[in-house]
């Protein structure tokens, strides 16, 4: 369970607030996606509720931060890091560059913390699998594809199993099929009691795989919902986050007459189905 | 992209504890650099390198690297000492200021030999020795694991740094950049790349450390080890055997006694 309460975060050197008075809460097993404009805040935010803002990178933050019920500024690093993974938006850094194979990648966290080694072997082959990279098990990190280096980079924190899960853009480098894959997993993973905030640009996929949707724009949530009301929300244009082709062509049906202006507008191919189709209202 | 030297072989010589190889290593190093006799290198060298090369199935990968390293090296040293040795009395041919002399030609096969033991040693322990075991043994034999680290990411930074260069040159040539022409222009043509190469390279630092923080590295719990290293009592002995020759050759050294 994830509680944020009026934070707000300046970086060091700057009076420029990132974040200011930001409120959000994510239940256990709740997967919440955030969408927010580039440069919104949203890497700031995950590394803040990930416990690296600011005892790494320094800067000024007020407000609670709680996660599963504890302060995250009275855990220690590896304290923190124990309660909340953290996916970070490059896979090209998310590898430890020091392993000379992805099967002995994927176990480097499970090492750091003393894990068995029976248990490693188990717990990464099963990810592997899980994740459609147990072919590449053998090969080198840095002979990966963007794509594949992504899945391996989320493996290699899946496979950590902590409570919550923080996923900053998992899906950047991968195509359709991956990124569904990604979210079937952790739809999987929500099944199991995890908790999961995910910062992600692909909106018809929050849209089917998120219980709840929140928008950070100007350092705050500025809108916060279930995910077709707050995706097809024409306001996501002025955010500069932008709506989907199918929430476009709601709201031009809307314009020219040939849908009624109440209801809810489509995000998705099956919104759009149920909005426009025979059996649809319009 | 291949990032070591290793050639996975199903040989003896690969199975062994990489520490025992790492430990024989050095100790060959220590002794045939202490004892100066130039056929120990030499015996070293048919004795211990050859007979590996050939029971790990590695001898060609080790003869085209050993020739691509030692070649220069052996040349130059042969031209320098070997003509111009300054000490040589025993003339065997003279053009103008160059000198053959009996002299040079034992210095530099003295140095020779050695340099030569030294390269084939080193370069056999990486052909056949798993990085990844490597970094394991020692680790289990007390190296801290961030040290670990700094070893293994630096082993792993030069295929790195050439995949973000290459990037950087094809962004480049994209946008114009030049990169045919004489070495002084091709060497100018390459210096826009340096700054977003190294400026690049912090922000990965930073960013890659925050990702290994997220993996537990800082934890304090017992670091485990997916990979098993094998090793047995007969290696652990022969670990000390070689550390003993080593002491030894030092003492007798500057004993005198081998001069």
């Amino acid at each position: 369970m994830i509680r944020l309460r009026g934070v707000s975060y300046a970086y060091p050197d700057t009076a420029n607030y990132v974040l200011a008075d930001l409120d959000l809460s994510v239940g256990q097993g709740e997967v919440v996606g955030v969408v927010g404009a580039s440069g919104a805040g949203k890497t700031t935010l995950a590394k803040i509720i990930a416990g690296f803002i600011p005892s790494i990178e320094g800067g000024v933050l007020s407000g609670d931060i709680d996660v599963n019920g504890v302060a995250i500024s009275s855990l220690t690093l590896s304290e923190a890091v124990a309660q909340v993974g953290l996916v970070i938006q490059n896979p090209f850094n998310q590898i430890s560059g020091a392993k000379f194979t992805v099967l002995e990648e994927i176990a480097f966290g499970l090492e750091n913390t003393g894990v068995p080694r029976e248990e490693i072997a188990e717990r990464v082959q099963a990810v592997a699998k899980q994740l459609r990279v147990d072919h590449l098990l053998d090969r080198s990190p840095y002979a990966l594809s963007g794509g594949q280096m992504q899945l391996v980079a989320i493996a290699s924190m899946v496979v950590m199993r902590t409570p919550v899960l923080v996923m900053d853009e998992p899906t950047s480098q991968l195509d359709p099929g991956g990124s569904r894959m990604v979210f079937d997993i952790i739809s999987q993973l929500t099944d199991l009691g995890t908790t999961v905030l995910i910062f992600e640009h692909k909106i018809e996929l929050l849209r089917e795989h998120a219980d709840r949707v929140a928008v950070l724009a100007d350092g705050r949530i500025t809108a916060e919902g279930a995910p077709r009301a707050i995706l097809s929300d024409p306001r996501l244009e002025k955010w500069a986050i932008g709506t989907t082709r199918y929430t476009r062509a709601g709201l031009a049906a809307r314009d020219t007459g040939l849908a009624p202006v109440t209801g809810e507008l489509p995000v998705s191919m099956p919104d759009a189905v149920e909005f426009f189709g025979p059996s649809g209202k319009h | 992209m291949t990032t070591t030297f290793y050639v996975d072989r199903p040989s003896p010589i690969h199975r062994l504890n990489p520490v025992t190889k790492l430990v024989a290593m050095l100790s060959i190093i220590v002794i045939v650099f202490a004892i100066q006799l130039w056929w120990v290198a030499a015996l070293v060298v048919l004795v211990v390198v050859v007979p590996a090369a050939v029971i790990s199935g590695t001898g060609g990968r080790l003869l085209s690297l050993a020739l691509k390293l030692l070649l220069p090296i052996l040349i130059v040293l042969v031209l320098i000492q070997g003509l111009f040795f300054p000490e040589g009395t025993t003339v065997l041919a003279q053009w103008g200021p160059a000198r053959v002399t009996v002299e040079g030609l034992l210095f530099a096969l003295g140095i020779g030999s050695r340099i030569t033991a030294l390269v084939l040693c080193s370069l056999l322990l990486l052909i056949t020795t798993n990085p990844a075991s490597l970094m394991t043994s020692l680790s289990k034999n007390g190296m801290s694991p961030k040290m670990s680290y700094v070893i293994s990411s630096t082993l792993q930074i030069i295929p790195a740094f050439q995949t973000r260069a290459e990037s950087i040159l094809l962004a480049q040539q994209a946008r114009g950049l030049k990169l045919r022409g004489n070495p002084i222009r091709r060497i100018r043509a390459l210096l826009p790349l340096i700054s977003p190469l190294i400026l690049g390279m912090f922000t990965d630092v930073e960013e890659r450390s925050t990702a290994m923080e997220a993996r537990g590295f800082s934890s304090t719990a017992t670091h485990t080890s997916l990979m098993i290293v094998p090793d047995s009592v007969v290696q652990r002995v022969a670990r000390w055997v070689f550390v003993a020759l080593a002491v030894a050759s030092v003492v007798l050294s500057f004993s005198g006694l081998l001069s």
